[in-house]
């Protein structure tokens, strides 16, 4: 997310300003957050049509509910949060599979996590975003919104918190069972090559 | 998740203190098992932080900016709405005939003048004359109710005095979308608004006097005297 500068309006006050009447103002916080949102929703479904529709959907949700944004909360996270749940519907709707998935099924993937080789040393740098990228697509949707959230977007354990409305211990756990799913996969096609 | 694991975990995400962070690159450097689970999941952290942003294109966030703000009014729409706002009129019958005949006269003269534009005249509206009719008991004024709506398919008004029941007070449309009825009312106070559409129900912005309805809006207020 776009920093707020000294220059240029606060969220805050771009969000009252939308609230009376300014249309510009709202204007100006889709300029501010929409690529975080469109790459959200892009590495959450896979398709970048697909993202930008659900980017669409959520500005639009802002829009109608911003006189419910409590001012005590960062209107990024807010977003986010809308973004977060429109992802998940969307991933309901389009992959029922997915909306389902049992995360205790997956701990066992972490008795297999060792692999003999460092996958940098065999893949281009290009190789492994790549296949990082398709990696990531197969992640399950819980594991997948909380890694993109930290190592993707960057954010805290405290903001996720509050974007997900999960305790931080679980939000680490599924961090760290995507970080060695995701191992695992770029070492398992290394040895393929 | 075991010891190394977990102080793996706490290492990316930056929850070692300085000395255990120490101790933990000591213990990376003796164990190549824990070094290479270490890289594995380091480079993952890494190179997700350094994986390409999609950049969204001007004409997405025009698109995007035009669906999901609704566009101001233009200055033609401000203008219509000007133009639009309909006006409430009493009167007495000779009044009312010497009114008609000028408005009819004046709007006539307008339309062929200029028969595309929609010309608002300004009229002085003096204290209602008022006549009374029937019974000394029960006097009756009659008070015509006008609206501009040019692009109306049907109009009607609500009100305290015919049980806000729309179907039973339509206006009829007259040159130029001018929409009117003549309603006789007794001596009293009335609230009341036009349906437009029979489902647009518009207060009357230029009425002397409005009044709350309870549900958020504001009815127009019409004060019947003789």
């Amino acid at each position: 997310m776009p920093l707020d500068r000294q220059d240029e309006p606060s969220d805050a006050q771009l969000v009252a300003s939308s609230l009376a009447q300014d249309q510009e103002a709202f204007g100006q916080l889709i300029d501010r957050h929409a690529a975080a949102i469109v790459n959200l929703g892009y590495r959450m479904v896979g398709n970048r049509a697909e993202a930008e529709d659900l980017a669409q959907e959520t500005f639009l949700a802002a829009y109608k509910a911003l006189s419910t944004f409590r001012a005590d909360s960062k209107f990024s996270t807010w977003l986010y949060r809308i973004a977060a749940n429109k992802c998940k519907d969307w991933l309901r709707v389009k992959r029922p599979g997915e909306g389902q998935y049992d995360l205790d099924a997956d701990e066992s993937l972490d008795l297999y996590v060792t692999e003999d080789r460092t996958p940098e040393l065999l893949l281009s740098q290009q190789q492994v975003a790549e296949e990082l990228e398709r990696a990531i697509q197969r992640l399950p949707p819980l594991y997948r919104e909380a890694f993109l959230l930290k190592h993707v977007e960057g954010l805290s354990y405290e903001e996720m918190e509050e974007i997900l409305g999960i305790n931080g211990d679980t939000l680490k756990m599924r961090v760290y069972k995507g970080r060695v799913q995701l191992s695992r996969e770029l070492a398992a096609l290394n040895q393929m090559r | 998740m075991n010891e190394h694991d977990l102080v793996i975990q706490r290492f990316l995400d930056h929850e070692l203190s300085p000395e255990e962070r120490t101790a933990f690159l000591q213990a990376v450097d003796a164990n190549s098992d824990l070094r290479r689970r270490w890289l594995n999941l380091e480079m993952v952290a890494v190179e997700a932080a350094q994986l390409p942003k999609i950049v969204p294109s001007a004409q997405f966030l025009s698109r995007l900016k035009a669906q999901v703000i609704p566009a101001p009014p233009s200055l033609l729409a401000r203008l219509c709405a000007a133009v639009t706002a309909h006006r409430t009129l009493e009167w007495n019958f000779a009044g009312a005939m010497a009114a008609a005949c000028v408005a009819v006269v004046a709007v006539a003269g307008l339309l062929s003048l200029k028969p595309e534009r929609i010309v608002e005249v300004p009229v002085t509206v003096t204290p209602a004359q008022t006549a009374s009719f029937g019974a000394p008991s029960d006097p009756k004024v009659f008070v015509r109710l006008i609206l501009v709506q040019p692009n109306a398919q049907s109009v009607s008004v609500a009100g305290d005095f015919n049980g806000w029941n729309p179907a039973q007070t339509k206006l009829d449309r007259t040159d130029g979308g001018v929409w009117t009825v003549t309603i006789p009312l007794k001596p009293g106070r009335y609230e009341y608004m036009f349906v437009v559409n029979g489902k647009q129900w518009i207060a009357d912005p230029l009425a002397a006097e409005d009044a709350g309805d309870g549900f958020g809006s504001q009815n127009a207020v019409l004060d019947v005297a003789i």
